[in-house]
């Protein structure tokens, strides 16, 4: 590290920060630009088909259809820009940002591996170092954030379908939002800090003592409340093909739909990882207990892509739910449960001392 | 990078003020809330940031501009009769309260304390001291805020709720 740093000329410090960046930002975003290939082959799986194969690159190499994100980014740039005539134009323009911006900064917090020391200096594997005071505050700010992106895109359509679509998905996030944190507040409670990296380390190497195994309510409320808070099927209301033509984004086109598309994907991907974090060890490799850097960083991404795979699996397995169900499962079923496991684990703590 | 927060937090509030459109109005609002949290974390208290985003921008705005957007109408109404004198009297009490607030401002013993040469910096705030001082120093004010909040929910739900 220190080499590359003077090779540079920069400090360490700053190479790891700008090193950092680029891992978690075009990580992030590139694996969400993977993970549309993935949902397309996942689903044409699950329904036994065949799915996207036919792009190539220069026409010739057809890695079963692995071209396919960059024949579609291409196609997306090269499309006409349209704005609907009665829009709100500066609106319009601003939703796909509102939309992408907290969705990559979601990732932020989460350490994707262990901290190593190289050359008197400690490099931590997350954006924001250990001890930032915002901790795991801080996805949860953001996620409350990403309501933006699609109530805007909604209203700024002036498009029935689309303010329907918006209204429905920003009343689901609002209400599936008290349960996660209290999810999540459990946790804080149990582990003795709001810092991922206090999360993980209170987790330990065994998979036993993990929170999925200590708090199995806690996890299925989070997991649900993932569901809700992405936007994914079951609980897809912001688009519902079915019902309100594509919901928030009917009048976007070109990139701009892509954004918004690409934005949901980096939701998925930092749910995933928030999911990997705090239920299932974070970057902790089982029964090792100092794992090399480079295995923890392993890891952690096969913990997160295997939830990113879930969220694709669940979508081709359950129909959406009706909006009712919706709301009676938010408040009548997650909401209780949440603090069930709230109440029974701060019982247990006040046994404990 | 006071600088910067402080002016999204002015031209915010400036915006939410002029604009005539309701919903921009709104999303103004949002963005004065966004600098107010970076100006907590300059302050060294990252957990008043992170629930000034979660509490304000993420549930209140979001519930208002909701509300908003279910209305029809998006621009703002001329009023019917206008009201010179009610005009002043609010910018007369406007002045009042803007001159004891900064007055309280510079009275505080944190204001007093920035004077003080090679005096420690302040430890930032953490979720454990917030908690710990909510349970033990003010744990009255606490639990009176927990029943009035209690008390507007159940109010909410009568008052929406007409045949329980």
């Amino acid at each position: 590290m220190d080499k590359l740093a003077s090779l540079l000329h920069t400090t360490p410090a700053i190479a790891w920060m700008v090193a950092k960046l680029v891992i978690v930002f075009g990580g992030v975003f590139s694996l969400a630009a993977l993970w549309t290939w993935v949902e397309r082959r996942g689903a044409a799986m699950i329904q036994d088909r065949i799915g996207p194969n036919r792009a190539a690159l220069f026409g010739k190499i057809k890695i079963i259809g692995l071209a396919q994100p960059l024949a579609d980014g291409i196609k997306f740039f090269f499309k006409e820009d349209l704005v609907p005539h009665d829009a709100n134009k500066g609106l319009f323009w601003l939703a796909p940002f509102l939309a992408l911006v907290p969705a990559l900064m979601g990732f932020a917090v989460i350490p994707f591996g262990r901290s190593f020391v190289s050359g008197g200096h400690e490099y931590h594997m997350a954006l924001l170092d250990p001890g930032n005071g915002m901790g795991l505050l801080y996805p949860l700010a953001i996620g409350g954030m990403a309501v933006y992106g699609v109530l805007v895109a909604a209203w700024s359509s002036n498009n029935k379908w689309a303010i329907l679509g918006g209204m429905r998905s920003s009343a689901t996030m609002v209400s599936y939002e008290i349960g996660m944190s209290l999810a999540v507040v459990t946790i804080f409670m149990t582990a003795g800090g709001y810092d991922p990296s206090e999360v993980i380390k209170a987790q330990g190497h065994l998979p036993w003592a993990w929170n999925i195994v200590r708090q199995p309510l806690g996890f299925i409320v989070f997991f649900t409340c993932m569901f809700a808070e992405t936007n994914r099927l079951p609980f897809d209301f912001a688009e519902g093909e079915s019902e309100i033509v594509a919901g928030f984004n009917t009048e976007y086109g070109s990139m701009k739909f892509s954004l918004l598309a690409l934005s949901e994907y980096c939701h998925l991907m930092t749910a995933s990882a928030l999911i990997a974090t705090l239920y299932f060890g974070g970057w902790q490799v089982p029964f090792m207990q100092n794992p090399p850097v480079m295995l923890s960083v392993a890891s952690f991404l096969v913990k997160m892509l295997f939830f990113a795979w879930v969220f694709v699996w669940i979508r081709w397995t359950l129909p959406r739910f009706r909006y009712d169900q919706l709301m009676h499962l938010g408040w009548k079923a997650m909401l209780p449960m949440s603090m069930v496991n709230l109440v029974f684990h701060a019982w247990r703590m006040s046994q404990g001392h | 990078m006071f600088i910067t927060f402080a002016l999204i937090t002015l031209l915010g509030a400036l915006g939410m003020l002029l604009q005539k459109n309701v919903v921009v109005a709104g999303l103004c609002m949002v963005a004065a809330f966004f600098g107010v949290a970076g100006l907590f974390v300059l302050l060294a208290n990252p957990v008043a940031a992170a629930l000034q985003i979660i509490v304000y921008t993420g549930a209140i705005m979001v519930l208002v501009l909701f509300v908003i957007m279910m209305l029809s109408s998006h621009q703002e109404e001329a009023a019917a009769v206008s009201h010179p004198v009610q005009r002043w009297l609010s910018v007369a009490l406007l002045a009042v309260l803007a001159f004891g607030a900064v007055k309280l401002v510079f009275a505080s013993p944190g204001v007093k304390a920035l004077a003080v040469k090679g005096a420690a910096m302040p430890q930032a705030m953490t979720l454990q001291t917030v908690g710990t001082n909510l349970f033990a120093d003010h744990l009255l004010g606490f639990e009176v805020a927990g029943l009035v909040l209690l008390a507007a929910m159940i109010g909410a739900v009568a008052l929406t709720k007409r045949n329980l």
